[in-house]
């Protein structure tokens, strides 16, 4: 079979099952739940085969897969190709996303069972997947875009899916909104990018060849408002706020889009604009504080939050803010590794609380969910599993992605860099274990509503596998590894010397403080009721107040000012003056129509006066002329 | 095959399956449905045959031995007879409920439709000013006819009585002006008129001047452009549903035929004399048929008045066209297209749904039709937004190009003008909307039957949306890019 061929299979897959669970679905013919699922597995299914198949022969064969499908718009010397290319980055990209997406199809069939928009849930989740595959495969950032806002939309979409509640539909706007803001960064950066270098072709190769045509303000200014759009989709400072609401949606939408896929589109981002950021070091410094505050705030605010989801929300803001910091120094494989495993223990942490919310009557509050553990035994091992590696315990797959973004800090010099991420790091482990300790720790027993599903637990298993071994793709040279990953990927990454006692002395460190954060959180939390006893106020609790703050100067200031607009101009100005204009206008519709009378002897005399100004007009044309 | 073939085989077949219908009409085996019927297959097979000369360029002379170079055959006229076979197919197919559910179609008004088919075919063909004449008043003739079919009905009476007076009073002068001309010429063949213009100064072109303008005034009638065109909405009002549509959609078309085919052959004379009468006639046509618009309470007489104002439009155009090479003249094409197919579907949504009555159809008539025949709703807002110029549509594209065309011939201000009438007819055109749907009504379901019908109704609807957004690219149907080809095809056969 030929390559594009397969390309365009893996791309489609996800669309045609999409449609006909559309159609199914709007057809309103009584459909059973089990063809949705058959369509919705299919189809995410076959693009996860070929996609490993893809970054299988990627890896071993240096193999480059290119399919171009048609040209978008051709104007003048601009022409966009829709084409897709599946190099080393990208196949990388569809390692994780294709299979976690297909595991967390499975997942979805257990938890959305019985529900009444089964076929909406699968329509927008399979969309999601093909413009996740469309934003990662594409070859131009233009189609980048088209898969960027199409996976904003879908999220939107599924975060309201439970439209009834209109607090959900809130969190939905409030997501799209802020993701508006990113997305005009982004749209920004590529109009000047077009201005600058457009007439030398819009691919992705075409753009970096021509980087050193654009003078380095203009080239800062680009790589800046490209950030800004993935400060928005992968929730940084100060674009976060939608994250946390966004646990609003069903949690497999949760697991997919806000922790495994389409938050790290951001970071995808980023890394694929490597040569760019590479020069405008400036702009990556910044990318790195912001990640480092971001990593920081989010998880010293998730010690305080009590909603299962919403901690492993503020968890994912701090795991990206990891990964920004590493991508800022110029260590992009690193960040990418990260990303990688962190889809796994992320999927696999909400894939366990979605669990434990539904055997439990959708209780998300962790304390009223003590002590679970007997009942739900199997959650409790993949959850404490999923913690563990989040945490970075060793040889878990997070010790590698983790400890070698905090060697990198080290190595470049940015002390303060490398201190924020420890004790970021130390917060994660604390504000994990509080929430394994609480749940599952505790003399008080709470009996499930309802027995777990098996498709939700096999996906769980197997995730649960991968954030124990993943690490184990990308094995540093200490342990005998030669850094697989990142030699596949062949990034520009900045190389850092760094000495095999440093590394080795670092990692002891740092794993000996989880250890002791662990004991401490063991100390407070297991079989006590201090989770009761938190004081509920203080700037912790509330988010250090940042969505009271932009709700006064940024939502208020907007409202008073759209008010304005609506009240006074496009009320009193806009529409009277139309009415009025409309009227005017009929008045003399009714004055004209005294021609229109009906008489044939008057359209006669029309039509001789007609023929008379004629002639009077060719007569003074002829005599100015002759 | 060939195209003597093809420009021999359309006529022929129209004028003999007329002929057919007339001789067996009397029998009562042919009842109305089956000359609907025959006329309905003869218009369909016409159709492909003529679609077979469109797409690439030719030009050639029709047995010149026997016509004498009066009739000429070229990608121009196929596309317009292709045109017009298919409005007649449409229109009829659409109009089916209509016709079965009047008593006073007979088998007779299809050979009328016919006749005005083969006249019109005619007329584009027409290379000389006595063939184009005579190929005129037989499409008028039958059409004349066609208005007062509904003898019962006052109304229809009337209309006929007026467009017969009015149209042989325009007539008249006609057939001055080809007088005139013949009179300095001394020939009426288009090719020999051009070259004596050329070769002349004007002091010896006095007569062509005056003959023209003469000329010029029956056209103005039969495209209704203001003032000659007073008749328009009484006959438009008088005349049975699907006679409208035809009139207004199939009919005209054939008339600017005959125009741009008369203009491209003497461009530079009628840029000289004409161009400043003709921007005159497009402001006061679309200033006078957006004003009658806006105060008709009836759907139907809505429609009429503003098909005197799509004329406006097409006289941009008309008065745009610098040589063949111009997007003018390519544009004027395409919105021809775009406001025939609107037209016939706008039409034919009022007679699928006023189901043979006689009655006016009024705003108020369509409350409530979204929620009770969506699919109809649907395909009737998809002809306003189309009518409109509402972008994603067919008619938004015409516009597109013919307003693009009078600036990139220096009629900026013209442009401008077009496109204020355009938005004026948002008003009138998007009350017909807000009545389908935002006009509180009873829940009355209404059976129309005929899915023929108005499966003709939704493949003219899919037309109009196709034509504004599709491309050949996809699917291989022919979308925006293919109708521009064609019609750029049709006007550059006018100088092979």
């Amino acid at each position: 079979m030929t390559n594009n061929i397969l390309l365009n299979i893996l791309l489609l897959a996800p669309l045609t099952s999409a449609l006909l669970i559309f159609l199914l679905n709007i057809s309103r013919r009584y459909t059973k739940q089990t063809l949705y699922t058959l369509l919705a597995l299919s189809g995410s299914g076959l693009s996860a085969m070929i996609a490993l198949y893809i970054s299988y022969t990627s890896y071993f064969e240096q193999k480059l897969f290119v399919s171009n499908l048609f040209t978008w718009l051709n104007i003048g010397d601009f022409t966009i190709e829709v084409t897709l290319k599946a190099d080393a980055l990208s196949s990388f990209m569809l390692l994780f996303v294709a299979p976690v997406s297909f595991l967390i199809h499975i997942y979805a069939t257990g938890y959305m069972d019985k529900d009444k928009s089964y076929g909406r849930f699968f329509t927008y989740f399979n969309l999601f997947i093909f413009f996740m595959f469309l934003l990662v495969l594409a070859d131009n950032p233009i189609i980048m875009f088209v898969g960027w806002e199409g996976v904003g939309l879908i999220s939107y979409l599924l975060i309201g899916f439970y439209f009834d509640d209109i607090q959900n539909t809130y969190a939905g706007n409030k997501a799209f909104i802020v993701n508006r803001v990113g997305d005009f960064g982004f749209l920004s950066a590529l109009m000047l990018l077009f201005v600058e270098i457009g007439h030398g072709g819009f691919s992705y190769d075409a753009i970096f060849f021509n980087l050193s045509l654009i003078d380095t303000p203009m080239l800062s200014l680009i790589a800046l408002l490209l950030f800004v759009g993935a400060m928005g989709k992968s929730a940084q400072l100060p674009l976060f706020v939608w994250l946390p609401d966004a646990m609003a949606g069903p949690t497999p939408v949760s697991a997919l889009i806000h922790a495994a896929t389409m938050v790290t589109a951001g970071i995808y981002m980023v890394a694929r604009f490597a040569p760019l950021y590479n020069i405008a070091s400036d702009v990556s410094l910044f990318i790195a504080y912001i990640g480092g505050l971001s990593a920081l705030f989010a998880a010293i605010v998730a010690t305080r939050q009590y909603d299962i989801k919403k901690i492993l929300a503020y968890s994912t803001i701090s795991q990206l803010g990891f990964m920004f910091m590493a991508l800022g120094v110029g260590a992009y494989s690193t960040a990418l590794f990260h990303m990688f495993t962190h889809a796994f223990f992320k999927g696999l942490l909400f894939m366990g609380a979605g669990a434990i919310i539904v055997a439990f009557g959708h209780k998300q509050d962790i304390r009223e969910l003590r002590g679970i553990r007997r009942s739900v035994p199997t959650i409790f091992i993949m959850m404490l599993i999923g913690s563990l590696t989040i945490s970075a315990i060793p040889p878990l797959s997070a010790f590698f992605s983790k400890d070698a973004i905090m060697g990198i800090l080290y190595a470049s010099d940015h002390l303060d860099l490398f201190f924020i991420a420890l004790l970021s790091s130390l917060f994660t482990v604390f504000y994990m274990f509080r929430m394994i300790f609480v749940l599952f720790f505790s003399e008080n027993t709470t009996e499930p509503s309802k027995n777990s599903v098996k498709s939700m637990n096999y996906p769980m298993a197997i995730l649960t596998l991968l954030s124990v071994f993943a690490g184990m793709l990308n094995l540093p040279e200490i342990f005998g590894g030669n850094l697989m990953m990142s030699s596949w990927l062949d990034l520009a990454d900045k190389h850092f010397v760094f000495s095999h006692a440093n590394e080795i002395f670092l990692m002891s460190v740092n794993t000996i403080l989880i250890c002791f954060i662990l004991y401490y959180a063991y100390k407070r939390y297991a079989y006590k009721d201090t989770i009761l006893k938190e004081s509920t106020t203080g700037l912790v609790a509330n988010k250090f107040y940042i969505d009271a703050l932009y709700q006064l100067i940024i939502v208020k200031p907007l409202y008073a000012l759209s008010f304005f607009f609506d009240r006074k101009i496009s009320h009193d100005l806009i529409d009277t003056s139309i009415n009025s204009m409309a009227l005017n206008y009929k008045k003399l519709g009714k004055l004209f129509a005294f021609f229109e009378n009906g008489n044939v002897r008057f359209y006669a005399l029309y039509m001789l006066i007609g023929l008379v100004l004629g002639f009077i007009y060719l007569f003074l044309l002829l005599k100015a002329m002759l | 095959m060939t195209n003597t073939f093809i420009a021999l085989a359309v006529p022929a077949l129209l004028l003999l399956s007329a002929i057919f219908i007339l001789l067996f009409g009397f029998s009562s085996y042919y009842s109305k449905n089956r000359g609907y019927y025959i006329t309905l297959v003869t218009l369909f097979i016409t159709f492909c045959i003529s679609v077979n000369g469109v797409g690439d360029i030719h030009s050639a002379e029709v047995f010149p031995h026997i016509f004498n170079a009066m009739v000429v055959y070229d990608t121009f006229s196929a596309t317009f007879i292709s045109l017009f076979l298919l409005g007649g197919f449409l229109s009829l197919a659409i109009a089916k409920s209509f016709i079965d559910k009047t008593n006073f179609f007979v088998p007779e008004s299809f050979v009328l439709f016919l006749f005005s088919l083969f006249g019109m075919v005619v007329l584009t063909m027409a290379n000389e000013l006595l063939t184009a004449f005579i190929a005129l008043e037989i499409a008028s003739m039958a059409v004349y006819v066609l208005v007062g079919l509904n003898r019962e009905s006052l109304k229809a009476s009337e209309a006929f009585f007026k467009y017969l007076l009015l149209g042989s009073f325009s007539a008249s002068f006609y057939l001055l002006g080809m007088m005139l001309i013949y009179a300095q010429v001394k020939s009426t063949n288009l090719n020999v008129i051009a070259e004596y213009i050329l070769n002349n100064d004007l002091n010896s072109q006095l007569l062509i001047v005056a003959g023209s303008m003469l000329i010029m005034i029956t056209i103005m009638f039969k495209i209704a452009a203001v003032p000659f065109g007073a008749w328009v909405l009484d006959v438009y009002e008088g005349a049975s549903l699907p006679i409208t549509a035809y009139m207004a959609a199939v009919f005209k078309i054939s008339v600017f035929a005959f125009i741009i085919r008369m203009f491209l052959t003497n461009n530079d004379f009628v840029q000289l004399v004409f161009d400043p009468l003709i921007i005159l006639g497009a402001v006061i046509t679309m200033i006078g048929g957006s004003l009658l618009a806006v105060i008709q309470s009836s759907v139907k007489k809505m429609l009429a008045a503003s098909s005197v104002v799509h004329s406006g439009y097409m006289m941009i155009a008309l008065a745009s066209i610098e040589d063949i090479d111009s997007s003018a003249s390519s544009a004027i094409i395409f919105y021809l297209f775009s406001y025939f197919i609107s037209a016939i579907g706008a039409f034919g949504v009022l007679s699928y749904i006023s189901k043979g009555t006689d009655k006016l159809i009024s705003f108020d008539d369509l409350n409530g039709l979204g929620k009770n025949s969506p699919i109809i709703a649907v395909s009737l807002t998809i002809f306003m937004l189309s009518l409109a110029g509402f972008p994603s549509t067919i008619g938004f594209i015409g516009k597109f190009y013919i307003f693009t065309s009078a600036i990139e011939s220096g009629y900026t201000p013209l442009a401008l003008f077009g496109a204020i009438t355009a938005f004026i007819s948002i008003y009138y055109y998007f009350k017909v909307i807000v009545h389908l749907y935002f006009k509180e009504s009873t829940d009355v379901k209404v059976q129309y039957g005929y899915k023929v019908s108005l499966a003709f109704i939704m493949i003219s609807a899919f037309i109009v949306l196709w034509g504004g957004v599709g491309t050949s690219l996809i699917f291989n149907i022919p979308g925006i890019n293919a109708l521009n080809e064609l019609s750029k095809y049709a006007i550059q056969s006018l100088v092979f």
